[in-house]
């Protein structure tokens, strides 16, 4: 299943731009229910609209139509699979194509079969959608030629690739957010030209549908949950049962024809919000529509009218719980098929074993994002459930399955006190070659060495997914991040903001409290992201914990730090031991605390001057001479940085910033889009760069900045 | 000893004030010709709010609310927020439509109130 899941993209949260749920084969189901059910009832109600002649909605409409058509995809992972392995079944609706296709890619591993490209129609997968098979279809393939020899296995890729006309190595990367025309509308009404009618409703609904414009997908949590676990995922069906029973509940006392309305209506919006035109995001059909959808209006004695706005938690979850027809749908499939047929999907993945680890490894990946989940999940009588799916699968998976189970629940378990812990959380990359390396820490430092931060990262990663207590391990990729300037955030749940070099820092502070190295660089970390009261704590630390120092720390400041005490302990280590380079350095970083930069310039300059070969120690100096406006000076000290380390990918950023700060935005771009070659993820740049376009009036590379397409930005604005 | 208050966005309009003495800050100074007053509360809205005026008629950074009249816009934000819309992570017509960001005076001020005015911070 999570086989299955991997093939078909249940996207992780670090595939921001795949959109589509036209992928998704339960979106697909819903659609084909919905199209059902509106022809007997909707009908009339949506008629009106076509004479209107609304072109996206009557396209929306045919598209429903088409789905109508499709059987239900239930069958394929619920009901018995046929002996011998499916042929792909090359005609039919584009998601029925795709989804044989990667059927039968998944069957040659059984035979150990070359797989054979072939010639498809044209299945319309959005950018996202073949991102997602890509990367997935790599890894997998892993794992189903596992006893195969890496040729082969690059063979088999390259032949579903081909197939699917998707480059094999391109970079496909989501839209990014645009700008909306309408905001002058929201403007007015901000301002209190009100119109008729529920102004904050409209307000949000507003901003509900630019939500899903942006993220291309809805933000309910239900929704990403599917996403993450796979549409088709156990847990996910599971979590639709119970929802049923939910919903069951919601609708008593609610009018029902209304009702029904408001899921075809919601059904409807929900196709329309798929349209990324912003123009028509904000139209007022879509509007309608949307309302509609949530029940804030009905349609009474053939008139249209507005409901109170309640609590639009309430609705939302209504929404998102599903209505009474995709209920009884699911009632319907499952007394046809009363057993789910588990043994085809363990059959996919080379046996229980193999699927526990993967699910496993799936939910280190997905990490942070699990706590709603767990939350949600131990609500839905867990227990019950456990046993009643042992009944149906028989004694000995039913074993394999209780433990998978347990030990899925303690991973959480464990995972959220350390969450609790603390603030970050480390989210490891998808996919990995060096796990399964014999010596991924000297392999990660190696790489290290050579200045390949990215691939660095990776073996560490590797490292200390092997030894999760490797200090070294966990310090080494924290610095490889900070280095690598590698600050995007990871929001995949909304509530959690880490950043990767902090993260891993914290992990090797976990694992080796009193290491000063790993202190210093958790200082300089929350210092640049001017987060006072924890970088002055760490710094603190390595006073206390330093073998000379430690003795001038006493134990009742740690308590409540103050930032003069702090500062006048190390200017007094500083006097005790001139030479130590090291005192200097943080004595700088506490003075970049305090915005006092000439000082810190200062103590930098002494700490240089004992370690003219410290890389990192040159950009400290640069970057607090840019910080207090010296951008001149710092460009020199960048340049020494850089002379020492080339691909110090934060030292090009930084001097990017410079040049941006003294308005020379053609040198910064340069600079930006240097820094960007060596680490496409360097998020903090791309927004830079975007700001530097813009301010140069570069607004014709504003879209390759905004595909991320790095070939056309580095012929434009080679260094 | 420095100030020792909690924002985040001291820091950056610290370094605001400063950039506006530079030459690239008095183009933006010519550019935009108008006062912005804002304010930043360190988690919500309205509660304990730090009132900031960036004045980008004469070019400079000044604690508390303006004196020489009203303002042309005036802004509110979270400590974070203002971060992420000064430093690009986040674009100002967004934030406003989540609410994120309150606008009070006139649409063109406001709408010149982009992630460009800003100096960027470095890192260590």
């Amino acid at each position: 299943m999570a086989m299955r899941e991997l093939v078909t993209g249940g996207a992780a949260c670090a595939v921001p731009g795949s959109s589509s749920s036209s992928s998704n084969p339960l979106g697909a189901l819903a659609n084909a229910i919905i199209g059902s059910s509106s022809k007997t009832q909707g009908s009339e109600f949506l008629s009106g609209f076509r004479s209107a002649n609304q072109n996206g909605f009557a396209d929306a409409w045919d598209e429903i139509q088409h789905q109508n058509q499709i059987p239900p995809h239930f069958d394929q992972f619920h009901g018995p699979r046929p002996a011998a392995l499916p042929q792909p079944t090359l005609d039919g609706p584009p998601q029925r194509v795709l989804s044989s296709f990667l059927h039968s890619f998944v069957g040659s591993s059984h035979g150990s079969i070359p797989f054979r490209p072939t010639s498809l129609p044209l299945l319309g997968l959005s950018d996202g959608d073949k991102q997602c098979i890509r990367d997935r279809s790599s890894i997998m393939a892993r794992h189903f030629f596992a006893d195969k020899s890496e040729d082969f296995i690059n063979a088999q890729v390259n032949a579903l690739l081909s197939s699917l006309e998707i480059d094999s190595d391109a970079r496909v990367k989501g839209p990014m957010p645009g700008r909306f025309p309408e905001l002058e509308d929201y403007w007015n009404e901000s301002q209190g030209m009100v119109r008729p009618g529920a102004p904050a409703v409209d307000g949000w609904i507003t901003e509900y549908s630019q939500h899903r414009a942006a993220h291309g997908d809805p933000d309910a949590w239900a929704h990403s949950f599917e996403q993450q676990h796979g549409a088709n995922g156990w847990a996910s069906e599971f979590e639709k049962e119970q929802s049923q029973l939910t919903s069951i509940d919601q609708m008593r006392g609610v009018n029902i024809p209304n009702f029904e309305a408001m899921e075809q209506t919601r059904m409807l919006a929900h196709t329309l919000a798929q349209n990324n035109d912003p123009k028509f995001q904000n139209s007022k059909f879509l509007q309608f529509v949307s309302k509609m959808s949530r029940g804030e209006l009905i349609i009474d004695d053939n008139q249209v009218k507005p409901v109170a706005s309640g609590d639009w938690a309430a609705e939302y979850q209504q929404q998102y719980t599903g209505g009474p027809s995709w209920a009884d749908e699911f009632a319907h499939n499952q007394a046809i098929n009363p057993k789910w047929d588990f043994n085809d999907l363990l059959k996919l993945s080379h046996g229980p074993e193999q699927w526990v680890n993967e699910f496993s490894t799936e939910r280190e990946q997905h990490g942070s994002a699990d706590d709603q989940w767990v939350n949600e999940f131990s609500k839905l009588h867990v227990d019950d459930w456990a046993e009643e799916f042992g009944q149906q699968i028989g004694e000995n998976s039913a074993d394999n399955w209780a433990n998978a189970y347990d030990e899925f629940m303690n991973e959480q378990v464990a995972a959220k006190q350390r969450s609790d812990a603390s603030r970050g959380v480390y989210v490891f990359s998808d996919m990995n070659p060096y796990v399964g390396h014999p010596n991924p820490l000297k392999e990660g430092q190696e790489l290290f060495r050579k200045g390949l931060l990215s691939e660095a990262v990776l073996a560490l990663e590797a490292e200390v997914l092997k030894n999760p207590e490797n200090a070294e391990g966990w310090r080494l990729l924290g610095i490889a991040h900070a280095e690598n300037d590698d600050d995007q955030q990871l929001t995949c749940n909304k509530e959690r903001i880490s950043m990767q070099a902090i993260a891993a820092m914290m992990r090797a502070q976990e694992a080796d409290p009193a290491n000063l190295e790993v202190l210093l660089s958790l200082g300089v970390s929350h210092t640049n992201e001017l987060e006072q009261a924890a970088a002055l704590k760490y710094l603190y630390g390595w006073l206390h914990n330093h073998p000379k120092y430690g003795t001038l720390a006493t134990p009742e400041l740690s308590e409540s730090l103050y930032y003069a005490d702090v500062s006048r302990l190390f200017i007094e280590a500083s006097q005790m031991f001139p030479e130590d380079a090291d005192v200097h350095i943080v004595l700088g970083v506490l003075y970049n605390l305090s915005r006092e930069y000439d000082k810190a310039i200062e103590s930098f300059q002494t700490a240089l001057k004992l370690r003219p070969h410290d890389y990192s120690l040159w950009n400290k100096l640069g970057a607090t001479q840019a910080n207090s406006v010296q951008s001149a000076d710092a460009i020199l000290a960048y340049q020494q940085a850089l002379d020492l380390k080339p691909n110090y990918v934060r030292a090009w950023a930084n001097m990017g910033i410079s040049y941006a700060n003294q308005g020379m935005y053609e040198e910064s771009i340069r600079y930006y889009v240097r820094a960007l070659a060596m680490n496409p993820k360097a998020d903090n740049a791309w927004q830079y760069l975007r700001i530097s376009l813009s301010s140069a009036s570069r607004n014709d590379m504003l879209e390759a900045c905004d595909s991320r397409n790095l070939d056309v930005l580095q012929k434009e604005f080679p260094l | 000893m420095a100030n020792s208050t909690k924002l985040k966005s001291d820091a950056l309009l610290e370094l605001m004030k400063q950039h506006l003495t530079t030459d690239a800050g008095k183009q933006i100074t010519k550019k935009i010709g108008l006062v912005y007053q804002i304010n930043i509360a360190p988690k919500k809205i309205g509660f304990d709010e730090v009132t900031y005026v960036v004045d980008l008629k004469i070019g400079e950074v000044t604690k508390g609310s303006y004196e020489g009249g009203k303002p042309d816009a005036t802004f509110s934000f979270k400590d974070d927020d203002f971060i992420k819309i000064a430093t690009g992570k986040m674009n100002p017509q967004i934030a406003f439509m989540r609410g994120a960001m309150k606008v009070k005076g006139s649409l063109s001020a406001a709408q010149k109130f982009t992630p460009d005015i800003f100096p960027k911070p470095s890192k260590m």
